[in-house]
C-alpha cells in the first residue's frame, strides 16, 4: 500500500516508470472488467489501454483520500459503459470471438472434468452478461468478479446504495431467467460424453 | 407458484438457518425459477478473472509514447498556425497604417489621437444614453412584467443547473 502511494506520487510528478508499476499491478482487474463488460478480448484490450491512458493524463486530479483501485475501476467501468452506449447507438453487429480469452485455471481444481464444467458455466455466464443493461452489468461484474461491496459499487458507478442493491437483484433475476430459458437447449445440445452442469 | 421468501433468501445471499436451508432445498426441487436463480448465484460465486494477453504493459508503453508524440505534434502545429495567422493578419491589416507611419509619423500619431478622442466621446454618449434609459424605462414597464422576467430567469437558471447535473459526468478526476 505504501509502495502504491509512492508510485502514485512519483507518477504524478511525471515518472513514467512509476506509472508502469501501477499498470503492472492493475492490468488484470482492469482488463477483466473491460472484458466482462464488452465481451470481446480485442475490445477489452483497447478499453483497458484507454483507461490507463486516461488515468495517466488525469493522475494529478486523483484524490488520495479515495482508494486508487476504486478510482481506477470507476474510470474503466464508465469508459466501457460509454463504449457500449456508443456501440448500441451505432447498432454495430458484434461477432463473438473467444479464442484469445485467457482464463487462469484454478491450481487447486479437483479434476479436469469439474474444471471443464466450471469453465463452461463461466463462459455461459459471460455470454448472458452481454444481454444486461450496461450499468447492471457493471454492478454485477464489480460485485462478483472484483468482490466490491455495495458501498464501493455505489461510489464507483455514482449510484446510491439502494439503487445498487436494486440493480444487482434485477440483474440476477434477469440472468436466472435467461439461464432457465437456455437450459433445455443446452441439455439437448450436450454430447453424450459430457457431464451435466448440476 | 409462491417464490416468497425463497427468492428473497437467494437474492439477499445471507447465511440461512438449518431449517431455512431444508425448506429452500425442498422448494428448489419443484421450482425451476428459483432453481435457476440458485444456479446463477452459484456460478457467480465461482467466477474467475480474465487476464490480458502477455505484453500488455509493453503495448501500453508504446501507446503512451505514440500519444505523447501525437500531442507534441498537435501543439507544434497549433503554434505554427497561430503564429502564421498573427503574421498574416498583421501584414494584411496593418500595411496601409505602416505606410503612413513610415512616410509621415506626425500625421500618423495625430490620426491615432483623433481616433482615441472620438472613441472616448462615443463611449461617454453611450453611457449617458444608458443612464437615461435606465431611469425612464422602469416607469413604462408594469410591475408584473418585472416579476415575470425574474420568474423566467430563475426558472431558466434552475433548468440549466438540473440539466447540467444530469448530463455532465461529475465524477472525480475525469
Amino acid at each position: 500500500m505504501t509502495e502504491e502511494i509512492t508510485w502514485i506520487l512519483r507518477a504524478q510528478q511525471g515518472d513514467e516508470d512509476a506509472f508502469t508499476c501501477l499498470v503492472q499491478v492493475y492490468q488484470r482487474p482492469v482488463y477483466n472488467l473491460c472484458y466482462r463488460m464488452l465481451g470481446e478480448p480485442e475490445a477489452a484490450e483497447d478499453a483497458a489501454q484507454d483507461t490507463f491512458l486516461k488515468v495517466y493524463q488525469n493522475l494529478t486530479r486523483y484524490d488520495r483520500e479515495r482508494p486508487f483501485a476504486t478510482w481506477l475501476l470507476s474510470i474503466a467501468a464508465h469508459h466501457c459503459i460509454d463504449k457500449l452506449r456508443r456501440r448500441r447507438f451505432l447498432s454495430f453487429s458484434i461477432d463473438k470471438d473467444d479464442e484469445n480469452q485467457t482464463e487462469i485455471p484454478d491450481r487447486f481444481a479437483p479434476d479436469p472434468e469439474t474444471e471443464a464444467v466450471k469453465q463452461q458455466e463461466c463462459d455461459r455466464l459471460h455470454d448472458l452478461l452481454q444481454s444486461l443493461d450496461p450499468l447492471d452489468r457493471a454492478a454485477i461484474i464489480l460485485r462478483y468478479w472484483h468482490e466490491a461491496s455495495e458501498v464501493e459499487i455505489a461510489d464507483m458507478l455514482h449510484l446510491t446504495v439502494p439503487a445498487v442493491k436494486s440493480r444487482l437483484h434485477r440483474a440476477r433475476r434477469a440472468l436466472a431467467r435467461m439461464w432457465q430459458e437456455e437450459t433445455p437447449r443446452l441439455q439437448a445440445e450436450r454430447k453424450p460424453y459430457e457431464s451435466p452442469a448440476f | 407458484m409462491n417464490h416468497r421468501p425463497f427468492e428473497d433468501w437467494l437474492l439477499a445471499e445471507n447465511p440461512l438457518t438449518p431449517q431455512q436451508e431444508r425448506e429452500l432445498t425442498a422448494h428448489l426441487q419443484i421450482c425451476p425459477s428459483c432453481s435457476s436463480l440458485a444456479e446463477v448465484s452459484l456460478a457467480l460465486r465461482t467466477v474467475q478473472q480474465a487476464g490480458p494477453p502477455a505484453g500488455f504493459v509493453s503495448r501500453f508503453q508504446v501507446r503512451l509514447a505514440a500519444q505523447r508524440q501525437a500531442m507534441r505534434r498537435k501543439h507544434v502545429a497549433g503554434f505554427v498556425v497561430l503564429a502564421g495567422s498573427v503574421v498574416v493578419l498583421s501584414i494584411g491589416l496593418g500595411w496601409p497604417t505602416w505606410e503612413i507611419a513610415i512616410h509621415s509619423p506626425v500625421d500618423f500619431i495625430g490620426s491615432w489621437l483623433v481616433s482615441l478622442t472620438n472613441l472616448w466621446a462615443s463611449l461617454q454618449v453611450l453611457f449617458h444614453a444608458a443612464t437615461v434609459l435606465l431611469r425612464v424605462a422602469p416607469g413604462f414597464v408594469p410591475a408584473y412584467l418585472w416579476g415575470l422576467v425574474l420568474f423566467a430567469f430563475t426558472g431558466w437558471s434552475a433548468l440549466w443547473v438540473v440539466s447540467f447535473r444530469k448530463t455532465a459526468k461529475i465524477w472525480q478526476g475525469v
